[in-house]
């Protein structure tokens, strides 16, 4: 298990640099004093993410970029659950929105994006047939054929059978 | 489907204590992490196929009397 150099405070600086860009929104369509609090909380989680990037445990080990094979399983597991809270929250403010007559996009976006983050990664995670071409691969799939070449490796449909019985009767 | 616990019981306690080795030292002979050794020792996960051969050859024994593949079923 090999620790890249600097990793521990990849998590760190990047809640810092998101953090600051939105004190930098607050700045802009706020009070300066508004984006001052918002700078601060930025600096002070960061903080708490490099503290807990040291730490000897499965959460400083994710956060840290040093997981192993049964910490990446927890992360991807913990990230389902995130990915699944996130877009229920976004459904549930979505119907908010539209039952209070408000604009409802920021939250459809949030669920069509996660939606399609997912299928995108059934595609690239998923396994695939290696015969199949790029056209016929993957979740956008038709269940077409390439020209005279079943995709799927040797089986036999009920047309094949009834072929190969007529030829031997033939 | 049939409803199983994919954890394997395993001799990685034992062994590890027949060498006096801590688990720190195994965890750090092996490349992962402490709490990855705590959780296959108490069996609530099943290590990788790779990290079973890498287990095994530690210990210099064969993958199979490291691991019971028989499976814990958990209802039907």
């Amino acid at each position: 298990m090999k620790r890249p150099k600097g990793s521990r405070v990849y998590a760190p600086l990047g809640t810092l640099l998101v953090g600051s860009m939105i004190a930098g929104a607050v700045a802009i369509g706020h009070t300066w004093g508004d984006a001052l609090i918002a700078e601060i909380v930025t600096v002070i989680v960061s903080l708490v993410y490099f503290f807990v990037t040291g730490r000897d445990s499965d959460v400083g080990a994710i956060y840290g970029q040093r997981s192993d094979e049964r910490q990446q399983q927890v992360r991807a597991s913990a990230s389902r659950l995130g990915f699944i809270a996130a877009v229920s929250a976004a459904y549930v403010c979505a119907a908010i929105s539209v039952a209070s007559n408000e604009s409802y996009w920021q939250p459809d976006v949030i669920v069509a994006v996660g939606g399609m983050g997912f299928l995108i990664g059934i595609a690239k995670y998923g396994a695939h047939d290696e015969r199949a071409t790029s056209v016929y691969r993957g979740v956008m799939s038709s269940g077409a054929e390439p020209d005279g070449e079943r995709a799927t490796d040797d089986v036999a449909t009920p047309h094949d059978v009834e072929q190969e019985n007529s030829q031997s009767d033939g | 489907m049939l409803s199983t616990l994919d954890i394997m019981k395993n001799e990685v306690r034992e062994q590890r204590r027949q060498r006096g080795l801590s688990q720190i030292d195994l965890a750090s002979g092996l490349g992962v992490s402490r709490q990855t050794i705590i959780a296959i020792e108490s069996g609530k996960y099943s290590p990788s196929l790779p990290l079973a051969f890498r287990i095994a050859r530690f210990f210099k024994q064969p993958v199979e009397s490291m691991f019971d593949p028989e499976e814990e079923e958990i209802g039907g």
